[in-house]
């Protein structure tokens, strides 16, 4: 079974508590600015969902439903209409992730050399129980992606927007002590 | 329409004209041949995602969506060819890789469009070996129960919440072998219309709360009927099992409601099964009701009206000819008749025509004002007189003090229902009468179309239908009825003697209705 990054982690509930959500696009934000500037350059408002999605998960760390309804207004989209996109683009998170996102490619090169292995080496050392879940100091979230396109350089790791490459079980516990 | 083009084809080896425009699926079931389907309705827009109506047509390269495919002049569609039947045994196989096959406890099973084409065109087993995908079944609010491991994501639900309902609160999330249909965050399917979309589901994914493990379809027998929760007058479908209605469900009607029925009307049929009814003819006999036979009834009955005046309250939810009959007895005894009808909030169906959960919740109100009853919503009684007989034609004076009210100024009470009202004072007779699940009749919705409802279950003890007691009631009193032996002998008395029934017939009122002279307009 995989862990797509959009894989809800089903042992909480949709609705789990978490704090508060606080509006990305207020009146007068820079992030209000970035996102009327990007409306103004396509002939439709719907256009700039999905970059307006990218500056809430930079903003947030994740995608809740609040912030579905909140880009839906600004967008004069449903959200439902919101939640089917976010959905359906495996690198929007609709739940909150660690703070260091590690993708592990897994696709066939990757395999052959020992993919599977370093997989289990991150999931032992940052304390994530499982694929997709968090670890319990809330720092990592561990997933297994398709090709990262680095196959010469087997096994990429992609760790929030930088590639580590030819990683190794062995080069494991450095990569992690080397994140702050 | 008569400028309109039309195209000749040539379907399975059948000759058709249809209007130029016409898709393939359409012009198909006018030869008809019904091409399998799933994700095309006639009343939504047209997806093309489903694949199931792949058919051939010659000097087509590739197989075409007969949904989305337009006819064209000479056109040879095969649906049966190898090549086709080829193409819909592999969308059959894919839709059913993670498909549950739970067949078994499915509420959907014996009237599943899943079932049907698998069977029909189906592999007999899958090449499928992997373990598969599994959500677990989430409420989608209101009546409305999503079964996710079932949905063959054919979004018909989606496009009626969209384009019909027109609160597109629905859409299909995530992708590939996880998609399943979504609500939007905070939205429930409580909409006034919304579990229609548990009629449009072709599979069992969309099911009723209501109607869940209640009965396995193949139990039920069906019977046509109309609505009463309102006076739009929907043509619905009354399902029973044991002589116990355990489901209505919308007919199609291209006039009236069009394959739709709103939650409140669907989910109002448990009256129809109420166990404390009148079952026996009664007459007072030394001071208290004692069941008699149904001729020292009406012989009692007719005794109290001899030389009073009939003062007849009506339910709106009696038939034509049941007010009919009620009018016959208030000519012949110099009375009146006055109605009152419950109401409530009017909830349209945005995206149909004219078609609404209307404010006034019964469905003959035009009949009965047609017929010369007065609608007294206020107080029903306000024009009893001192010394009429009060004649409660299924009306039990609820949410009235009886012993308060004006009732005391009747001489006696004469109750034809189907429920004795506790307290009533002076009741000289009840008479037992079906209920609308029971009896054979109709209804005049309000554009004036008059429209059947056939029997669905049987009537409790001697309970007789309206048309036949208030018929028998009406020549006890000297108003010959000896004619009204049949529901449409009564009605052909009706229009030959009520001018607005005028040249309607129960022949040519069908089972789709037809409007009364001078109706018609109405509709905006």
């Amino acid at each position: 079974m995989s862990h797509g990054p959009s894989a809800p982690a089903r042992p909480h509930s949709p609705h789990a508590h978490h704090e508060p959500y606080a509006p990305v696009f207020t009146p007068g934000s820079a992030r209000k600015a970035e996102l009327d500037t990007i409306i103004a350059r396509y002939p439709e408002k719907r256009a700039a969902l999905l970059p307006g999605l990218w500056m809430i998960q930079q903003e947030r760390g994740w995608i809740s439903e609040e912030a579905m309804t909140e880009i839906a207004q600004q967008l004069d989209l449903t959200a439902a209409y919101v939640k089917g996109v976010v959905s359906f683009y495996t690198m929007y998170h609709q739940h909150p992730v660690g703070q260091h996102f590690i993708q592990v490619c897994t696709t066939s090169p990757c395999l052959c050399a020992g993919a599977d292995d370093v997989v289990k080496a991150f999931l032992e050392h940052t304390g994530c129980k499982e694929l997709g879940l968090t670890s319990p100091d809330g720092k990592f979230t561990v997933i297994e992606v398709e090709c990262l396109g680095a196959c010469g350089f087997a096994t990429p790791v992609q760790i929030n927007d930088d590639y580590v490459e030819s990683v190794t079980p062995g080069k494991v516990p450095g990569i992690l002590s080397s994140l702050k | 329409m008569s400028e309109q083009k039309l195209v000749n084809l040539t379907i399975e080896g059948r000759q058709v004209a249809v209007p130029e425009g016409t898709m393939i699926l359409e012009a198909a079931k006018q030869a008809g041949v019904l091409i399998p389907h799933y994700c095309y309705h006639p009343g939504l827009p047209v997806a093309g995602v489903c694949r199931m109506c792949l058919v051939e047509v010659e000097k087509m390269p590739k197989l075409a969506p007969s949904c989305a495919t337009a006819v064209g002049e000479g056109q040879v569609v095969h649906v049966y060819s190898e090549k086709a039947l080829e193409a819909r045994k592999g969308v059959l196989e894919l839709l059913l890789i993670n498909h549950p096959l739970d067949c078994p406890i499915c509420d959907q099973a014996g009237e599943c469009e899943l079932q049907d084409y698998t069977f029909q065109e189906g592999r007999a087993d899958s090449r499928y070996r992997e373990p598969k995908r599994f959500n677990p079944v989430e409420d989608f609010g209101g009546d409305v129960l999503y079964v996710t491991n079932r949905c063959i994501l054919c979004t018909r639900c989606v496009r009626f919440m969209d384009d019909v309902h027109q609160d597109p609160v629905l859409c299909v999330s995530e992708r590939g072998d996880r998609a399943m249909i979504a609500k939007a965050p905070d939205a429930d399917l409580t909409q006034p219309w919304a579990a229609n979309v548990i009629d449009l589901c072709p599979v069992g994914a969309l099911v009723s709360k209501d109607f869940l493990n209640k009965a396995r379809a193949w139990e039920l027998d069906r019977t046509a009927s109309v609505c009463t929760g309102c006076s739009q007058g929907c043509n619905s479908i009354l399902e029973t099992r044991d002589n116990v209605v355990v489901r209505q469900k919308p007919r199609s009607n291209e006039d009236v409601n069009k394959f739709y029925l709103c939650d409140a009307g669907r989910l109002d049929y448990r009256w129809m099964n109420r166990a404390d009814r009148l079952e026996v003819p009664k007459i007072a006999l030394a001071g208290a009701l004692s069941p008699v036979d149904w001729e020292i009834a009406y012989a009692e009955a007719a005794k109290a009206l001899a030389g009073k005046r009939a003062y007849v309250v009506a339910s709106p939810k009696l038939s034509n000819e049941a007010l009919f009959l009620l009018k016959r007895l208030i000519t012949k005894t110099g009375g009146e008749g006055a109605f009152r009808c419950a109401t409530g909030p009017e909830a349209p169906l945005p995206g149909v025509k004219d078609l609404a959960l209307r404010a006034d919740r019964a469905p003959n109100v035009q009949g009965a004002e047609l017929l010369g009853f007065a609608r007294r919503d206020a107080d029903v009684l306000s024009g009893l007189k001192d010394g009429d007989v009060l004649v409660l034609a299924d009306d039990v004076l609820e949410g009235v003090d009886a012993a308060a009210s004006a009732v005391a100024k009747a001489s006696a009470v004469i109750v034809v229902g189907t429920t004795l009202p506790l307290h009533l004072p002076k009741v000289a007779a009840a008479l037992p009468i079906a209920n609308v699940a029971e009896e054979e009749g109709t209804f005049t919705n309000l554009r004036g179309r008059v429209q059947r409802y056939l029997q669905a279950k049987a009537a409790p003890g001697l309970a007789r239908p309206s048309w036949y007691a208030l018929a028998d009631l009406a020549t006890a009193v000297g108003a010959d009825s000896n004619a009204c032996t049949l529901p449409s002998a009564t009605f052909a008395e009706l229009a030959a003697s009520e001018p607005a029934f005028a040249g309607l017939s129960y022949d040519l009122i069908g089972l789709r209705g037809a409007t009364v002279a001078g109706a018609g307009a109405g509709a905006a």
